[in-house]
């Protein structure tokens, strides 16, 4: 059984989607990154899954129960972190996390409260509203990690964090995964979530698009050609028209990097023509696969990579 | 389908609440406790009371009938002492806390950001709203015992020449407290329905001064009695009250005041909250 299963949720604000016909599973001990711009339904998801929205369509089940707006299903189970994360600045940090804890019945989270705070070199004992916006976040990941929860859903985990602290949090997500919880990570950074999570799915205007093992969204994007030409050769334009799906990244004097999908066999019997001097493939990273997603039509992108039926998903 | 058996009620949440409204209860309760003691001051002595009622009669008479109209005389003792009752001082104290409390906790916290948190623990909407309401709805009964302390403080402080019938009081502060608290519970109601802080403050504020204005106004010109049931204000209305328990009164009062917090825990659960 999984342990956080959404099953075709769709949230309507009036008129206005928020999200549409969305259907994941994640797995105990997995972490699944949960990609997408502004506005495309991450935080409403996220909203969904801890009952805080009503759902317009749909259904989700966390841990087996199944979730019930306002209901508090599952929560003492659940770390959270909100995207925006706001909390009483008047009060101690010790004593808003310990009001938190407590809320759930506390189980011992003292003594892990103050090792995080230690391995986050956090002061619990100022007020939190003087507290730096990256100090702040150490509050929301303390937060959200103080009562060994079984499912992590963590918003933008490390926004206002120094590299080094980054590192401490992703740290934590992998040994809270390696322990058996399983985490939903939304965030805009790419390269932590490429250094954490096993799949990822990517949001496009409340729809999936793309649901994978990180390793295949970047096989599926574009592919990277650099070459350079043998001196004073001349190289003349890329023939759009003959080599659709080729796109020209840089080009210099005596040098072409161009992006193409599918075969490779077009763009190198072109480049065949001219006096090669060597060939680099750069890798293409998970940043510029997912850019690929939101440079495409709306349709176009659903309609290549389907999200009613995402691809090597489901458990 | 499993079914999770229903969290535990948040203490934690009700404690943490009650040592945040605690100070200004106490400021306001301390005040209306002085402010029964101050008229005390004055009532108790015949010669004060001329002074007092002679000023009044220079102000207009609509302020008059707010305090009390043509049972404020020289003698009846029971009128004077319940100008403390109904001053708009003390009424504007008790509408700081209908209006405060609710609306701080649960629009403020929505406001502010933490009700997101506050939710994402194992606590269910309604017994948040429910912590909220325990404080405002006791909150407010308590401010009225206090006010009846105040007058018993002041009996046994001030010499009174006629005997002063405490019970009429009592009685006087437990629908008091009852017509409070549902004013409270309308400020409640407010609080779980608007997204705004400031609206739902607005609105319960509006409501309380619009029935106490057609309160005094009704009570005041007779071309407007017919206004007289159209407020709550009437449901103490202090000749019932002096005579024995209004409990036809006292049933309406709590019949609007469960109602009303009904209504509000129902839209409270069902609305998305403003995240």
């Amino acid at each position: 059984m999984a342990a956080i299963e959404i099953e075709s949720l769709t949230k309507w604000y009036g008129r206005t989607c928020g999200v549409e016909d969305v259907t994941f599973s994640i797995e105990r001990g997995e972490v699944f990154g949960y990609l997408g711009p502004n506005g495309s339904g991450k935080t409403t998801t996220i909203r969904c899954l801890m009952g805080l929205l009503r759902l317009g369509g749909g259904q989700i089940r966390v841990l087996g129960e199944r979730v019930a707006p306002g209901r508090g299903t599952q929560h003492a189970r659940i770390g959270y972190l909100p995207g925006d994360f706001r909390i009483w600045g008047r009060a101690k940090a010790r004593r808003a996390l310990g009001l938190l804890a407590a809320l759930g019945g506390d189980g011992g989270s003292a003594a892990r409260r103050e090792e995080l705070a230690e391995r986050f070199e956090l002061n619990l004992d100022r007020a939190v509203g003087d507290l730096s916006k990256g100090n702040r976040q150490k509050v929301a990941l303390i937060s959200a990690f103080q009562h060994w929860p079984q499912v992590l859903v963590l918003d933008e985990p490390t926004a206002g964090l120094d590299p080094l602290m980054r590192q401490t949090a992703l740290d934590l997500i992998c040994e809270a995964a390696a322990g058996g919880a399983a985490v939903l990570l939304s965030s805009h950074d790419l390269s932590e979530v490429s250094a954490v999570c096993s799949r990822a799915a990517i949001l496009r205007e409340g729809r999936l698009v793309e649901m994978a093992p990180i390793a295949q969204i970047v096989q599926q994007g574009e592919r990277r050609l650099k070459v350079w030409f043998a001196d004073g050769s001349r190289v003349g334009n890329v023939p759009s028209a003959q080599l659709p799906g080729v796109r020209i990244v840089e080009r210099q004097p005596g040098m072409l990097h161009v992006a193409y999908q599918g075969s490779a066999d077009a763009i190198l019997k072109w480049i065949a023509q001219f006096p090669v001097d060597r060939i680099a493939t750069p890798q293409t990273s998970l940043e510029e696969a997912f850019m690929q997603y939101y440079r495409r039509p709306p349709n176009a992108g659903a309609e290549a990579n389907g999200p009613k039926a995402p691809k090597g998903v489901q458990s | 389908m499993s079914r999770a058996a229903r969290p535990p009620f948040p203490l934690t949440l009700l404690r943490f609440w009650l040592m945040r409204i605690l100070p200004a209860w106490c400021g306001i309760a301390l005040l209306i406790f002085l402010m029964q003691i101050a008229v005390s001051a004055i009532v108790h002595d015949n010669e004060k009371v001329k002074i007092l009622l002679g000023f009044l009669d220079v102000l207009p008479s609509v302020v008059k009938a707010a305090l009390g109209g043509e049972m404020l005389r020289v003698g009846n003792t029971s009128a004077l002492i319940a100008i403390g009752y109904n001053h708009p001082f003390v009424l504007f104290l008790f509408m700081l806390y209908a209006v405060g409390t609710p609306t701080g906790l649960l629009a403020g916290e929505v406001q502010r950001g933490t009700m997101e948190l506050i939710l994402s623990r194992p606590t269910t909407k309604i017994q948040v709203y429910a912590c909220a309401g325990i404080l405002t709805l006791a909150g407010m009964f308590a401010l009225d015992l206090v006010m009846f302390l105040g007058t018993v403080a002041a009996v046994n402080i001030f010499p009174f020449k006629d005997r002063v019938p405490l019970d009429s009081f009592l009685r006087i502060a437990i629908n008091g407290g009852l017509l409070a608290s549902t004013f409270g519970a309308v400020a409640l109601l407010c609080a779980a329905t608007f997204a705004r802080l400031y609206s739902a403050i607005g609105v319960s504020v509006a409501f309380l001064v619009t029935n106490y204005f057609v309160a005094v106004v009704s009570n005041w010109w007779p071309r407007m009695a017919f206004l007289r049931q159209a407020t709550l204000f009437y449901l103490i209305d202090g000749s019932n009250v002096w005579q024995g328990w209004p409990l036809r009164n006292m049933g309406i009062l709590a019949a609007i005041l469960l109602g009303t917090a009904a209504i509000g825990a129902i839209i409270w659960h069902r609305r998305d909250l403003p995240l």
